[in-house]
């Protein structure tokens, strides 16, 4: 793709991050909430021109690059002493949302199995990334595949606006909050964005708990691959899926994680790459921000609404109880 | 001169092109960190 394709979009970009950053000290509002309100705004109420969309697209690829970078700021030691129980927390939630939406899906509200499945992907994984691995590797249709998108759009959305309330009411530590919205929440950028609008730990373990989240995926898509290609379905199902599913950042983030416990970075190193990755999600945010169509989250249907909304209400009171027991 | 550098800039965009997202943020990822490290890059917030 040519650089030139991509300048007007990423240019667009780099002035939402910067006008974020500047209305966040104007207003006293944490700069990720503002970067995303500003990209929800521009793309709702005035549109972006053509040009723009895949100079704007890059946003997936800044988030990557932002949490790669954070790896050297993780404190390896604490994850190391309460990693084991927070990813026991991470696979029950995971596979309790799972269960949950497919046996609503199937059984009370009566979707079809495809549907069902994607929505299960998408809440217990990693939002719309979930959606269209599995959609793959299960043949899901177009209108399925719009239809679990746009509902896990939906409640990135809501939950972007209520976890970070429901924080500040309940007064939790920026572990408990951090941990709890990755493992609860639904997309990456969502949870990374509300971890450090509440905090800079918060931000880190939320950032930590979803990657290990969404290391999953290859497991969910290797499974129901499995699964729809048994019951007669064309789907196939290869050990290669897990690789071609894993997300390959976690292995940069984990590199400068490693190198950073190894005393490798000065301190004012370390100032810089923390800079570096705060513009980097700003970047983000601007660009998660112009994905979020409002029109297209009024035209999501009831149904798979109610049955993520009611996985998303079991995982989160769930996940919250044990965590706030756990730390 | 101009041809050695058009051909060495082609190949660079073709092995970007060709990478995975997610290598590709690994690679901004380590660049920003060559950058920093090696050159002292000083990064304003």
């Amino acid at each position: 793709m040519g650089v030139r394709r991509l300048l007007p979009g990423i240019v667009a970009l780099c002035l939402g991050a910067v006008l974020a950053r500047w209305l966040a000290r104007v207003v006293g509002v944490n700069h990720l909430l503002v970067a995303i309100a500003l990209g929800v705004v521009v793309s709702n109420a005035v549109g972006l021109p053509d040009d723009c969309d895949p100079g704007v697209a890059t946003h997936k690829l800044w988030l990557g690059s932002g949490i790669v970078l954070m790896g050297a700021s993780i404190s390896t030691a604490t994850v190391l002493e309460v990693g084991g129980p927070v990813f026991l927390v991470v696979l029950a939630v995971t596979g309790l949302t799972l269960v949950v939406v497919e046996l609503l899906a199937r059984n009370v509200f009566d979707l079809t199995e495809r549907l069902g499945t994607l929505l299960a992907a998408g809440a217990s994984i990693c939002g719309v990334s979930a959606v269209v691995a599995v959609a793959g590797a299960v043949r899901a249709t177009e209108d399925q595949v719009a239809y679990a998108a746009a509902t896990v759009l939906l409640f990135d959305a809501i939950t972007i606006v209520v976890y970070p309330i429901v924080g500040d009411l309940l007064d939790l530590s920026g572990a408990v909050f951090g941990t709890w919205a990755g493992v609860s929440m639904f997309s990456t950028g969502p949870v990374v964005a509300v971890g450090f609008a509440y905090s800079d730990a918060a931000g880190q373990w939320a950032t930590m708990t979803k990657l290990s989240r969404n290391a999953l995926i290859g497991v969910v898509v290797l499974g129901y691959a499995s699964y729809y290609a048994r019951r007669g379905g064309d789907g196939t199902a290869s050990v290669r899926t897990l690789w071609a599913e894993f997300p390959k950042f976690v292995l940069g983030f984990l590199a400068l994680a490693a190198l950073s416990s190894l005393g490798v970075f000065s301190s004012a190193q370390q100032t810089s790459i923390e800079h570096a990755y705060n513009w980097l999600f700003l970047l983000a945010f601007v660009g998660l921000g112009t994905e979020i169509r409002l029109a297209d989250i009024k035209s999501t249907g009831l149904l798979p609404a109610v049955v993520v909304l009611l996985a998303l209400l079991v995982g989160s009171l769930l996940s919250l109880t044990v965590l706030s027991v756990l730390f | 001169m101009s041809t050695s550098i058009d051909r060495w800039s082609n190949g660079i965009r073709a092995r970007w092109t060709a990478l995975e997202r997610d290598w590709q943020s690994v690679v901004v990822g380590a660049t920003i960190v060559g950058l920093v490290s090696v050159l002292g890059l000083p990064i304003p917030w």
